[in-house]
């Protein structure tokens, strides 16, 4: 039983199977460009967030710079820039957003999210810890 | 001894002259004779030149592709996933115009990946990559976008996010000589 316990314990500091205590998380990465799109259509950053498009890679770090998650961002969808404005035609004034969902992220109390330019987007542990998503603004 | 040789030489890619789609071969030949278009209005803006490169390293520049035809240019990306269909289509409707050219354009950063898309589109037409300044210059802020330009280089139109095919083809029959 001893021996049995004790396997365990070294799987465990092994990292060996779901430590379960992750945080999954979701971001919501809304590029303010203004560009003009159908709402609802896919997009990438139009120009200057040209960087910001599908399969572009992303990191997440921790508030001290190290490397939690690499990944490829998923399409953006674009969203009515002004909803109190009725725009009247198809194509209108958008922001590209993009939905990134990260499961069992290492718990710190800060994160970051490195994109391929730019200064990481900052973020503490507490707007994610609710299961919410956190948004981050690129403007 | 010989057959393993050669299959090493395929194996590593030596020994083909293969065309790679999108690169030199595809370049237009010359505006077959008869043919022949209208000219601009007079109101219409000169189109940027630009020098750009071909997705197997071929320099290629714009005014040389539209100096006795119409050009319409597809600003695409090979991450896009909407881009590939506004390019086929454009591509079909140029293919129904004797004389016409199409240049694909992708970002300079996306040179590499750009191979693959050409790859998989394989539409007989050129793909080549250009600076940020050439999408600036055509305020392609994002792709896709689909711009014609005039035998001669001026810009008649431009459709960010795509054309419809029956109106691309009307635009391409109103050039007509």
């Amino acid at each position: 039983m001893k021996a049995l316990a004790a396997a365990f314990a070294v799987l465990a500091l092994a990292g060996c199977g779901s430590s379960g205590d992750g945080l999954d998380m979701r971001i919501t990465l809304v590029v303010e460009d203004e560009n003009i799109r159908a709402e609802g259509s896919e997009c990438a950053g139009a120009r200057p967030f040209q960087y910001v498009h599908a399969k572009a890679a992303y990191m997440l770090e921790d508030g001290g710079g190290d490397a939690l998650v690499e990944d490829d961002l998923p399409a953006g969808r674009a969203v009515n820039a002004d909803p109190s404005i009725d725009w009247g035609v198809e194509r209108i004034p958008t922001y590209c957003v993009f939905e990134l969902e990260l499961d069992d992220v290492p718990r710190r109390p800060r994160y970051a999210l490195r994109l391929a330019r730019g200064s990481p987007l900052p973020f503490d542990a507490s707007f994610v810890e609710g299961g919410e998503p956190v948004e981050l603004t690129l403007r | 001894m010989a057959a393993a040789l050669a299959l090493g030489l395929v194996a590593a890619g030596c020994g083909g002259d293969d065309p790679v789609a999108g690169g030199a071969e595809d370049l237009p030949g010359p505006v077959p004779k008869g043919v022949t278009f209208a000219e601009p209005p007079a109101s219409a803006v000169d189109a940027p030149d630009f020098a750009a490169t071909l997705v197997d390293g071929t320099p290629v520049r714009a005014s040389e592709l539209w100096n006795d035809r119409p050009l319409v240019l597809v600003f695409t990306a090979s991450w896009c996933e909407t881009c590939a269909d506004v390019h086929r289509t454009a591509a079909r409707v140029v293919d129904e115009h004797e004389g016409v050219a199409l240049l694909g354009v992708v970002p300079a950063d996306d040179a590499d990946a750009a191979r693959d898309y050409a790859d998989e589109l394989d539409l007989g037409d050129p793909l080549a990559a250009a600076d940020d300044e050439v999408w600036l210059d055509y305020a392609a802020r994002e792709p896709p976008l689909v711009a014609l330009v005039a035998p001669g280089g001026k810009i008649l139109r431009g459709w960010p996010g795509g054309v419809e095919e029956a109106v691309l083809a009307r635009e391409l029959d109103a050039l007509r000589g």
